[in-house]
């Protein structure tokens, strides 16, 4: 039997520890960065390792283009940290996006060749422009979708043989990620990582750390951190819930919604990068419109209303994916509410898949109708 | 009167208000606005602090000799219910339905947000001229948690320094 057992000794030397051990392990070692807090923590806490060994670490950062100003300030002040034990990893080529918020323009090519007058900024310097693997080997997953994010993220790893991947993941994150830095030991006896192809494994050495040991840490090292965590602070977002996240795929429109007031800039340079924007502003935060929460009153339930939507779907290719999505699912108001959803969010991509079960209402309902 | 614009003549209704008894004043029917109750006692505070600066814009309905309300509906409530004036600036457009129902929504849509940045700026500027808490609370219609979370400086980070160090821990296999 696998058990949680609390050692005694602190996250903080914990992590030590184990970074220590992927950098005997490991020669080649790359750590993924997001702009966020817990991927700061876990890039300072390697860099200063690196710099002890005298050794030199990638980090690693995928630029999705239509990110906060902040986030970029962030990127750029962490590359910037530890100069001499730094390989600067940052990708800024063409993949797709999807954008939740527009009928019209449902994918975002970030770093669209020909649109470089309209880009969120201009391409870094020293960023990493062209795709750095062989194109006849490139993988993608869905090739309906194009050439994606996650995409990205297997050429880059399978190209580089023999690599320690560091990961900022945290366990009380949720259940998926508890599950992921925790179960099923990927390189050795570790359980907190994941084997990849070609000898290499992603590691979570972070993986046990609290919200307040990331802040704590932070303090303590006097680190730089993205502001949109005191402009949420300050806005009054509960402190748990502060994060920083995408700005436009379909689990954060929320964030367009304060946008404006963080980033006015960034705001308007979005406007006119797409469509939809000003709509995930307006209605982010607004049950009906974009959540699929609440019905609207036209309609008496979420089947009608999802036959509505999929009747009137403006692009004919999507339509026909999502039609030939939902003959197989059931028809009741339970996964109609969810289908909805998908509708309103764009999302042809199945990234917020339908939980395709009898509604749950209705079984209570049957029970007592047994009873009566 | 008209103002002379770059594209071509535009009216200015604010030249010309007119004092209509409150009774005379209708709300419409399509508005969909709302404000909340702090910024309603907010409104009432400004225009106590500013005096009454904009009227009240509405139309006029023959059939039943009332002044429909296009723009300014919580003002009118706070001159009203709050302040019991029973006489009020107005100005009368001469808009139909479709322009009407229009003109609510760019009015109420057609503004700006605060910068949180800019606005922690200013509410330490107010704070470093020796107004208190309490008074920002009242005269920008904030809570005091949003005073005490705007005006400190040295971010979210600083929050946690007496925090310490959670227990680390290890899957172990028995």
């Amino acid at each position: 039997m696998i058990r949680q057992v609390y050692q005694n000794e602190t996250v903080l030397n914990a992590s030590r520890r184990r970074i220590s051990y992927v950098f005997d392990e490991y020669d080649n070692i790359v750590v993924s960065i997001s702009g966020g807090k817990d991927s700061t923590v876990l890039a300072h806490l390697a860099l200063k390792e690196a710099k002890k060994r005298g050794r030199k670490i990638g980090l690693f950062f995928l630029d999705e283009e239509v990110v906060y100003d902040s986030t970029i300030k962030q990127i750029e002040y962490l590359m910037n940290l530890f100069p001499n034990n730094t390989i600067k990893l940052w990708y800024q080529i063409e993949f797709r996006l999807t954008n939740a918020t527009s009928l019209k323009e449902g994918q975002l090519i970030c770093w669209e060749a020909g649109k470089h007058k309209i880009w969120m900024r201009q391409k870094n310097k020293e960023s990493i422009q062209h795709k750095s693997w062989d194109k006849e080997k490139e993988t993608v997953r869905d090739k309906n979708k194009g050439f994606g994010f996650y995409d990205v993220l297997d050429n880059f790893q399978n190209n580089r043989p023999n690599t320690a991947f560091m990961v900022g993941l945290r366990a009380v994150e949720s259940m998926n990620r508890w599950r992921a830095v925790s179960k099923n030991p990927g390189y050795k006896k570790c359980f907190w990582s994941t084997k990849l192809q070609n000898g290499s494994a992603a590691f979570y050495p972070i993986y046990d750390f609290n919200f307040h040991d990331i802040w704590k840490y932070i303090y303590d090292e006097g680190l730089k951190y993205s502001k949109i965590y005191d402009y949420m602070w300050k806005k009054g977002t509960p402190l748990n819930e502060i994060r920083v996240s995408s700005l436009i795929h379909e689990k954060s429109f929320k964030a367009l919604v304060d946008l404006p007031e963080f980033e006015p800039k960034t705001y308007d340079r979005l406007l006119k990068r797409i469509d939809g924007i000003s709509i995930g502003s307006i209605y982010g935060k607004d049950r009906a419109m974009l959540k699929a929460q609440k019905l609207p009153k036209n309609y008496r339930n979420w089947r009608e209303y999802r036959n509505f939507l999929l009747a009137t779907y403006p692009d004919a290719d999507k339509k026909t994916i999502f039609e030939k999505r939902y003959a197989h699912q059931l028809d009741n108001d339970y996964v109609a509410r969810q289908q909805c959803r998908q509708l309103i969010l764009n999302d042809y991509e199945n990234n917020l898949p339908i939980d395709n079960k009898p509604d749950p209402r209705m079984e209570e309902l049957e029970k007592w109708r047994e009873i009566l | 009167m008209m103002l002379e614009s770059n594209r071509g003549k535009i009216p200015a209704p604010c030249m010309d208000v007119v004092l209509i008894p409150a009774a005379k004043l209708r709300a419409n029917n399509y508005n969909p606005n709302n404000v909340p109750k702090n910024n309603m006692d907010l409104l009432e505070q400004s225009i106590i602090d500013n005096g009454f600066c904009f009227p009240i814009v509405t139309i006029y309905d023959k059939e039943v000799d009332e002044y429909v309300i296009i723009d300014g509906f919580h003002r009118y409530t706070i001159l009203t219910e709050y302040l019991g004036i029973s006489t009020i600036p107005v100005v009368v457009l001469d808009h139909d339905i479709n322009k009407r129902m229009a003109a609510t929504i760019q009015f109420n849509r057609a503004r700006g947000v605060h910068q949180v940045e800019l606005m922690g700026d200013l509410v330490q500027a107010l704070i470093s001229q020796g107004m208190s808490d309490e008074d920002i609370s009242k005269h920008l219609g904030m809570e005091m948690e949003e005073v005490y979370r705007l005006k400190q400086i040295t971010g979210i980070a600083e929050l946690f320094k007496n925090q310490i160090y959670s227990k680390a821990w290890e899957m172990v296999e028995s």
